[in-house]
């Protein structure tokens, strides 16, 4: 099923999928994804969204973390993080939680 | 291993890793160079395990028969692995398929495309494609008294974290016959040296050790030797593109290589002088050994020898 356009909504909440072994590195997040068997390696900014998706954070709740934790602009660090989670989806590290792209508008949501 | 009656000689069993093997031939002088080329493959140093614990996955025989005109041809049980126009390049081809075979059938580890020491300060990880001079410098440094484990293919027991030895002998290419000439085999008439380790040759073998620094090799012509750190990222990149089986141990290979970029000191090492280069990783090693921190990340250049 296709990722709708308009997802991740600011009240998605992405889960990471079991599975995908961490390995820290530096400041950046080396991901061996046993289903796939692809090795990802994520810089510092798309590991820090990474530590966020543990299916209770909404989109808008990792953004308003990272403002916080950087103070950069807002609408800058939301794109980022719509296009980190959109990758990380698109890579098979999310997990659906059973629900799937359903035209719910909130897939890859855990409960 | 049965030996039959027909051979001039039958050398002892050899492991490379998981691969057993034996050679035998018609030649009892080219039999008994064999034996001497694969000495290394006989040492089973404090620490290794035996050939029963290890778990043998194959055994086979090479037989090597010769014709009247100095031909030879090589045969793996019962197929034929090359035919040779003459012995040298025999051994030459049955180094070639020991090492496809190690690879092969040492699943059971971590296997690199890399050279391997143990030192007093912990094992040496000299990563590398072929042809950027890892078997030469690593040649240089068991010249230099560090113990072989291996130039080619390395293996990492996940259990233990530790390098394991494979000491095939030293493949060494044309040029490097110039830095290593005290090295020349007796036998010397095939493309490569095939350099013989462990007793009676004076290159002594290593012992499993845990690896404390990642040497990446780039030879260069006429560049000076120069050491930069590499990050811990960088030196997992390195190594996780010279893993042979990454993909079979997954989680647990992933966690190995990190755990060893973590741990080591890792540096890429530019050289076009293989003594400088030798000092350079000596250095380094008694740095470690002292506990200092010899390159921090972040220091772009430490050593320079011009």
């Amino acid at each position: 099923m296709q990722m709708p356009a308009d997802w991740p909504t600011g009240d998605s909440r992405p889960l990471r999928r079991d599975g995908a072994s961490a390995v820290e590195l530096d400041d950046n997040l080396a991901l061996y994804d046993d289903v796939g068997q692809l090795l990802i390696l994520l810089n510092a900014s798309a590991a820090s969204v990474w530590g966020h998706c543990d299916g209770s954070a909404t989109l808008d709740d990792i953004v308003r973390a990272l403002v916080e934790a950087h103070g950069e602009d807002a609408r800058v660090i939301e794109g980022d993080v719509r296009q980190t989670v959109r990758k990380l989806a698109d890579l098979g590290l999310l997990d659906d939680g059973g629900l799937g792209f359903d035209g719910r508008g909130d897939a890859m949501v855990g409960g | 291993m049965g030996t039959g009656n027909r051979w001039a000689h039958c050398t002892p069993e050899f492991h490379a890793l998981s691969y057993c093997f034996a050679v035998r031939s018609d030649d009892e002088e080219l039999a008994r160079r064999a034996q001497a080329v694969f000495a290394g493959l006989r040492t089973r140093a404090r620490g290794t395990p035996g050939p029963a614990e290890a778990g043998v996955r194959r055994r086979c025989w090479y037989s090597v028969r010769t014709a009247g005109d100095g031909a030879v041809d090589v045969w793996r049980d019962e197929a034929v692995l090359a035919a040779c126009g003459h012995p040298d390049e025999a051994i030459s081809w049955i180094v070639w398929d020991v090492n496809r075979s190690a690879a092969d059938t040492g699943g059971d580890h971590l296997l690199f495309h890399a050279g391997a020491l143990e030192s007093d300060a912990g094992g040496v990880l000299v990563p590398g494609a072929s042809g950027v001079g890892k078997s030469t410098l690593t040649a240089g440094l068991v010249r230099a008294g560090l113990g072989y484990l291996s130039d080619e293919l390395v293996a990492l027991d996940l259990s233990s974290g530790r390098l394991l030895p494979y000491a095939k002998p030293i493949t060494l290419k044309a040029g490097s016959f110039g830095v290593l000439s005290d090295m020349r085999p007796p036998w010397d008439r095939a493309p490569e040296w095939q350099v013989a380790v462990g007793p009676d040759s004076g290159l002594a073998v290593g012992r499993p050790c845990t690896p404390s620094l990642v040497v990446v090799p780039r030879y260069v012509a006429g560049a000076d030797t120069t050491v930069v750190a590499l990050s811990a990222t960088e030196a997992f990149l390195t190594l996780a593109l010279n893993a042979v089986n990454l993909v079979q141990h997954g989680a647990a290979g992933t966690d190995a290589l990190g755990a060893a970029a973590a741990r080591c000191t890792c540096v890429l090492l530019t050289t076009s002088d293989l003594d400088a280069a030798c000092r350079i990783v000596l250095a380094l090693l008694e740095q470690r050994a002292a506990g200092a921190g010899a390159v921090g990340a972040g220091v772009a250049t430490v050593f320079v020898e011009e």
